[in-house]
C-alpha cells in the first residue's frame, strides 16, 4: 500500500534527512516510527502525504508514484489520508463541528451525509457534546480528539499521526493511543511517529527505528528501543 | 460544482463576519469611495441639466425699428440662418409681441390699462437668435454689428444670461475635474484597502490555509472564498452607499430646490436608481474582486 524504494531526502543544501529508505507498509498495519529528534520521522511521514518530495528513489501510494504528483492531484491524494499532528492543526475560526465537516466539504460530500457522519464520528471520540465549541475553548486532549475525528470522518485508507501525544499528559495520551488502536482494529492502516516509549510499548506492533535518516531496526512486533 | 460555490460562498460569509473589524473597516472605505463617486455623478448630472436649461434660455433678441418691413426682416433672418454659429432664428411679429406681453402681464391690470390708453401697438418686431454653442454669442454679435442691416435695428438685447453661463461653464468644468480626480483617488484607495484586507486575511490565516491543504482542499476551494469576500465587500459597499446617498439627497433637496427651482434631487435619485445601483455594484464588486485577486496572486502561492 505504501512503498519506499531506496528513498533519500535532502533538504536544500543540507545533509540528508533520510537516506536509502526501503520500506513497505501493508493494509491494516499499525507502524510506530521512533527515533531521536531530528532522525527524520516527520520527513518520512511528509513523503507519504506528499508535503515533501523524495530527492531520489521512489515513493508509492496505492501503487501510484508520488514523486511527480501534480499540484492539481495533490488534494485527491490527501483525501485518502487522515492526518493527526502534535499541534492538532484545527481551524481556529471554525467550530468543532465545522472543523470535522470541512474534510468532507472539500470532497464535495452532500450536506445530509456530512451532518450524519460528523455527528457520528464526534460521538465516537466522545466530543458530540462540544460540537458548537471553538478549538480555543477545548483542552489539548479534546482538541486532539476533534483532530482524530476529522482525520477519520472521510474513512481514509491510512491515518498518519505525527507525535499526536506530544502535547498531552500521560493519561490523555493513553486515551488517544487507544483510540488509534481501535481505529486500526476496524481496518485502517496507522502510521505513528512518536518518541514516547510508553505509547509505543502500549501499541506493541511493528516498530521502525530511525537514526540519522536511516532505518536501523524494523521489527514486526516490538517495543520502543532507543538507539 | 454548485455545491462548491455554495460552500465557498458560505465560507466567505463566515470569514467576513468572523473577521469583524477588518471587514467593517474595509467596507467603510469602499462605502466612502462609492459614495463620493455617486455624489459626483449626481452633482455633474444636475449641473449639466441646469446648464442645458439655462443655455436654452440664452438668446440674442434683435428689435427692428417700427418702420422696417416684414420682408426686410425675413431677409435678415435668412442672412442670420446662413451664419455658421447660429442654431435657430425665430421671428416674433409685432402682434405676437403684443400678445406675449399681455399674457405676461395678465395679472397687472394697470399695465394693461396704460397699454390701452396708448392705443395701437407700441411693441417692436424682433428676431430671436440662438447659438448652437453658448460660447459663440460673441461671434454672432460681432457679425450683427458689422452687417448691412445694422441701421434697421432699434436695439439688441443680448448677453443677459451670458455671465451666468460663463460661470456655470467653469463651475461644471471644475466639478468634473475635481470629481474625476477624487473618483480615481478613491477607487485606488478602495483597491488598496480590499487588497490589504485580503492580504491580511491570507497572512494571518496562512496556517489555516496550510491546514486546509492538508485536509485535501483544492486550490479552487481555498481561493473561492477570498474572491467571494471581495464580492461581499462590493455588495455591502453598494448597499450602504445607496442608503447614505438617499439620506443625504433627502436632506439637501429642500436647500438645493430653493436655490435652483428646476432641480429635484430625490426625483433624480429614483429616476437614476438603476444606473446608480448598477454602476456602484459593478465598480464595488470589480474593486473588491480585483483587490482579492492581486492579494492572492502575491500572497497565496500555490
Ligand atoms: N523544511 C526543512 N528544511 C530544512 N531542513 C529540514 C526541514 N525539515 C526538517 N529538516 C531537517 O531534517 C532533519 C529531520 O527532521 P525531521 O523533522 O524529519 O525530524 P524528526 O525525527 O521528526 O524530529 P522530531 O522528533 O524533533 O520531530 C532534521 O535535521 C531537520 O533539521
Ligand atoms: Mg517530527
Amino acid at each position: 500500500m505504501i512503498k519506499f524504494d531506496s528513498v533519500s531526502k535532502v533538504y536544500k543544501g543540507d545533509f540528508p534527512a533520510l537516506e536509502d529508505i526501503n520500506l513497505e507498509i501493508h493494509e491494516g498495519e499499525f507502524v510506530s516510527v521512533v527515533g531521536q529528534s531530528g532522525s527524520g520521522k516527520s520527513t518520512l511521514l511528509k513523503l507519504i502525504y506528499a508535503e515533501e518530495m523524495a530527492t531520489s528513489g521512489e515513493v508509492y501510494f496505492n501503487s501510484s508514484l508520488l514523486n511527480n504528483l501534480s499540484r492539481r492531484k495533490l488534494p485527491y491524494h490527501r483525501r485518502n489520508i487522515g492526518m493527526i499532528f502534535q499541534d492538532f492543526k484545527l481551524l481556529p475560526r471554525k467550530t468543532v463541528f465545522e472543523n470535522v465537516a470541512y474534510a468532507l466539504e472539500v470532497a464535495g460530500i452532500p450536506d445530509e451525509e456530512i451532518q450524519e457522519n460528523v455527528q457520528q464520528i464526534l460521538d465516537i471520540v466522545s466530543m458530540g457534546e462540544k460540537m458548537k465549541k471553538y478549538p480555543n475553548q477545548l483542552s489539548g486532549g479534546e482538541q486532539q480528539k476533534v483532530a482524530i475525528a476529522r482525520a477519520l470522518v472521510h474513512a481514509p485508507m491510512v491515518i498518519i499521526a505525527d507525535e499526536p501525544t506530544g502535547n498531552l499528559d500521560p493519561v490523555t495520551s493513553l486515551e488517544i493511543v487507544q483510540l488509534l488502536m481501535r481505529i486500526n482494529e476496524l481496518g485502517t492502516t496507522v502510521v505513528l511517529a512518536s518518541h514516547d516509549k510508553d505509547i509505543v510499548d502500549k501499541v506493541n506492533r511493528r516498530v521502525l527505528v530511525l537514526d540519522n535518516g536511516k532505518i536501523i531496526v524494523d521489527c514486526a512486533k516490538g517495543k520502543y528501543k532507543a538507539s | 460544482m454548485f455545491l462548491t460555490i455554495r460552500r465557498t460562498f458560505r465560507e466567505a460569509i463566515q470569514n467576513f463576519i468572523r473577521n469583524g473589524w477588518l471587514s467593517i473597516a474595509t467596507v467603510s472605505i469602499l462605502i466612502l469611495s462609492l459614495y463620493v463617486l455617486s455624489v459626483f455623478f449626481v452633482v455633474t448630472s444636475t449641473a449639466n441639466s441646469i446648464m442645458k436649461d439655462v443655455q436654452g434660455k440664452v438668446n440674442i433678441s434683435i428689435y427692428f425699428k417700427p418702420d422696417v418691413s416684414e420682408q426686410t426682416i425675413a431677409e435678415v433672418k435668412a442672412d442670420l440662418e446662413g451664419f455658421n454659429e447660429v442654431q435657430s432664428v425665430r421671428y416674433v411679429s409685432k402682434e405676437q409681441a403684443l400678445e406675449d406681453f399681455k399674457k405676461n402681464n395678465a395679472s397687472e391690470p394697470i399695465i394693461l390699462q396704460s397699454l390701452d390708453e396708448i392705443g395701437g401697438n407700441p411693441l417692436l418686431a424682433s428676431l430671436v437668435v440662438k447659438a448652437g454653442d453658448p460660447t459663440r454669442y460673441q461671434a454672432i454679435s460681432d457679425h450683427i454689428n458689422q452687417a448691412a442691416f445694422f441701421s434697421e435695428i432699434s436695439r439688441i438685447n443680448y448677453g443677459k444670461n451670458k455671465e451666468i453661463i460663463d460661470r456655470l461653464n467653469s463651475i461644471v468644468a471644475t466639478i468634473k475635474k475635481i470629481g474625476t480626480s477624487l473618483g480615481i483617488l478613491f477607487a485606488a484607495i478602495s483597491l488598496l484597502i480590499t487588497f490589504n484586507a485580503v492580504r491580511i486575511t491570507i497572512y494571518t490565516h496562512k496556517q489555516e490555509i496550510e491546514i486546509m491543504r492538508l485536509v485535501g482542499a483544492s486550490n479552487y476551494f481555498i481561493r473561492m472564498p477570498f474572491i467571494f469576500e471581495g464580492v461581499i465587500y462590493g455588495v455591502m459597499g453598494t448597499v450602504f452607499s445607496m442608503l447614505i446617498l438617499f439620506i443625504s439627497v433627502r436632506f439637501v433637496t429642500p436647500y438645493v430646490s430653493s436655490a435652483i427651482p428646476s432641480s429635484n434631487l430625490v426625483e433624480f435619485y429614483f429616476n437614476n436608481f438603476g444606473i446608480l445601483l448598477g454602476g456602484q455594484a459593478a465598480l464595488g464588486v470589480f474593486l473588491g474582486v480585483i483587490g482579492s485577486l492581486i492579494a492572492m496572486r502575491k500572497y497565496l502561492k500555490v
